[in-house]
């Protein structure tokens, strides 16, 4: 599956084909990793990447970021072929559960990501300053990296991913590990990145902030592009099933026009299909009961990644991850 | 100015690693001990303090640079701090190069820090130390220049125990490799003396280095020995350096 074709000014990421065999063992056996991945993210938008553990999430953002070397296809960053370190200069990454140099205060360690895109050691310390608030560290800038925390060494990695001001920002599962604050901070950062115009390209395993917070959604199951398109896009707007929730009259219970999923004394929430709500409606007004709430329960993200991992298991079992 | 930084963090590193002063401590535990030997030794004493005192900074330098070196490229590897490196707009000869010029920037220290307290020793028992003395030095530096790149050849595709095996092969080899060259042609299979001839044209000859007996006695070193042994040893580091260029620029990180 590929992406919608973008005018080229628009697109600020590319793939083309883009696929990765691995081998391992004596014999060197082949196994895929991802394949034939095409897709284009424009300029400002926040772009999620999802799918199950083994999808090759990582194994695409490591061959983007020239940790790993593609084995067929090709692929971009801002214009210029993906292998030349050029390529890198307006492209801020973070990687999955960061390691950095224990033995660097925060400063130190902003100051060394700053002087590899060759900043003058005014801006660095300017910029240092911004991002050390931005990101909360604020007050432990001075400390070693050794003695933070996992939440905080996730903000620091955060910060030196922006340290270059990068036009294109490239998260692996950013959120991973988070308490729900740091999951918050990571969420304003992205929307303030694109505030000011920046992309965001991001893999996560959270579905919930994915669709929170992401304009449109690649879905990667066993190595291959499997969906692409808004979460409205994926998702659908029909609706998987409705809640009713009611007071009944006590002679009312013999009728009820629905599956009970919780009762509390006269109180009742009843399940129905979205064509059966009207009926059901109806029916419980005509024996007494007073309609208390109508909730709509629409699909999810992790429904329709579900429905793919099924879809993909026959295909290709090897691939198959297990859902976090 | 991105070599310099990779440079810069690489002698920070070391210089906070708790590792390296164990090492120091032990070289001027030696080095002070060196003046016991004075009162235990029969015959020249002198010599006999010059000859400890200097092997000790051949020997600890020696253990530096290979114990340092086989884990620089490793440990990135391992601790995943390659990622946000590799990923930065710097090619993979910058991150090699610059490891490198960080570790030699803490061997020439430690070299120099040594040194320092043997000329003060010298000072106090017997007078200040001979211009071989410290040609010695030089040497010393450019064989462990070229030993810390075969460390880092190793450390750039193999695990620390494999390096350091490697690496002290090299060591131990590189010390014998006059004594291999003679032994090839005293041999009488055809092959011994292939492959003797193989291992001393294919490994670096350290003992061109070694002017060891000439620092302790005070006699003077020839400057062609200076400069030729000099050459040889920038020019075999140049052409391992670019080896563990080309292992490390094919290598994905998983």
């Amino acid at each position: 599956m590929s992406a919608a074709p973008s005018s080229p000014a628009e697109v600020v990421l590319r793939c083309e084909g883009l696929g990765k065999v691995y081998r391992s063992g004596f014999f060197r056996i082949p196994y895929v990793g991802l394949e034939d991945l095409s897709l284009d993210v424009r300029r400002g938008e926040i772009f999620g990447f999802i799918g199950p553990n083994g999808a090759g999430k990582t194994t695409t953002i490591k061959c983007l970021m020239g940790l790993q070397a593609a084995t067929s296809g090709r692929a971009e960053l801002l214009g210029k072929d993906h292998r030349d370190p050029e390529s890198k200069r307006g492209v801020g990454f973070l990687p999955e559960r960061p390691y950095f140099y224990e033995h660097l205060t925060a400063r130190e360690f902003l100051h060394f990501y700053g002087s590899l895109f060759g900043l003058p050691k005014a801006v660095r310390a300017a910029r240092i300053d911004e991002l050390l608030a931005r990101v909360q560290l604020e007050r432990f800038a001075d400390v070693p990296l050794r003695a933070y925390s996992k939440g905080m060494l996730q903000r620091a990695g955060v910060a030196q991913a922006l340290i270059n001001d990068p036009e294109l920002l490239v998260l692996d599962e950013p959120m991973s590990g988070l308490d729900p604050m740091g999951r918050l901070l990571i969420r304003d950062l992205i929307f303030e990145e694109r505030r000011r115009g920046r992309t965001v390209f991001f893999s996560s395993h959270i579905l919930a902030d994915v669709e929170l917070i992401c304009d449109r959604v690649a879905i990667l199951v066993g190595g291959r592009l499997r969906g692409l398109g808004t979460v409205r896009e994926l998702v659908g707007d029909r609706v998987k099933h409705v809640d009713i929730a009611t007071r009944l009259p006590s002679a009312a219970d013999a009728a009820l026009p629905g599956e009970v999923i919780r009762r509390d004394g006269d109180a009742v929430i009843l399940r129905v299909g979205p064509d059966d709500a009207d009926r059901a409606i109806d029916t419980l007004r005509a024996a007494g009961a007073s309609i208390l709430s109508v909730t709509p329960a629409r699909e999810h993200l992790e429904s329709v990644l579900l429905d793919e991992v099924q879809r993909a298991a026959p295909i290709n079992q090897k691939h198959l991850g297990v859902l976090a | 100015m991105q070599l310099w930084a990779i440079a810069a963090n690489t002698y920070r590193e070391n210089i906070r690693d708790r590792v390296l002063y164990s090492i120091v401590f032990f070289a001027v535990l030696v080095l002070c001990a060196s003046l016991v030997m004075e009162e235990i030794t029969i015959g020249d004493q002198d010599k006999v303090v010059r000859s400890v005192a200097l092997g000790a900074i051949r020997a600890f330098g020696s253990v530096m640079s290979i114990f340092l070196g086989i884990g620089l490229v490793y440990k990135e590897i391992e601790k995943k701090t390659v990622y946000t490196i590799v990923s930065k707009p710097i090619a993979r000869w910058v991150f090699i190069v610059g490891k490198y010029l960080g570790l030699m920037g803490v061997i020439v220290t430690m070299i120099a820090l040594m040194a320092g307290l043997y000329i003060l020793l010298m000072l106090t028992q017997q007078g200040p130390p001979a211009l071989s003395v410290y040609a010695s030095w030089w040497m010393l530096t450019v064989e462990l220049g070229l030993l810390t790149a075969w460390a880092i050849l190793f450390s750039s595709y193999s695990a620390p125990i494999t390096a350091a095996s490697f690496s002290i092969a090299v060591f131990v080899i590189g010390h014998l490799a006059d004594d291999i060259w003679r032994f090839g042609l005293q041999a009488e299979s055809e092959q011994i003396r292939q492959f003797a001839g193989i291992l001393y044209w294919f490994l670096p000859n350290l003992s061109v280095f070694n002017v060891h007996d000439l620092a302790v006695h005070h006699l003077p070193i020839p400057v062609e020995q200076l400069i030729g042994a000099t050459g040889y040893g920038l020019g075999y580091t140049i052409v391992v350096l670019t080896l563990a260029v080309w292992v490390f620029s094919g290598r994905d990180f998983k």
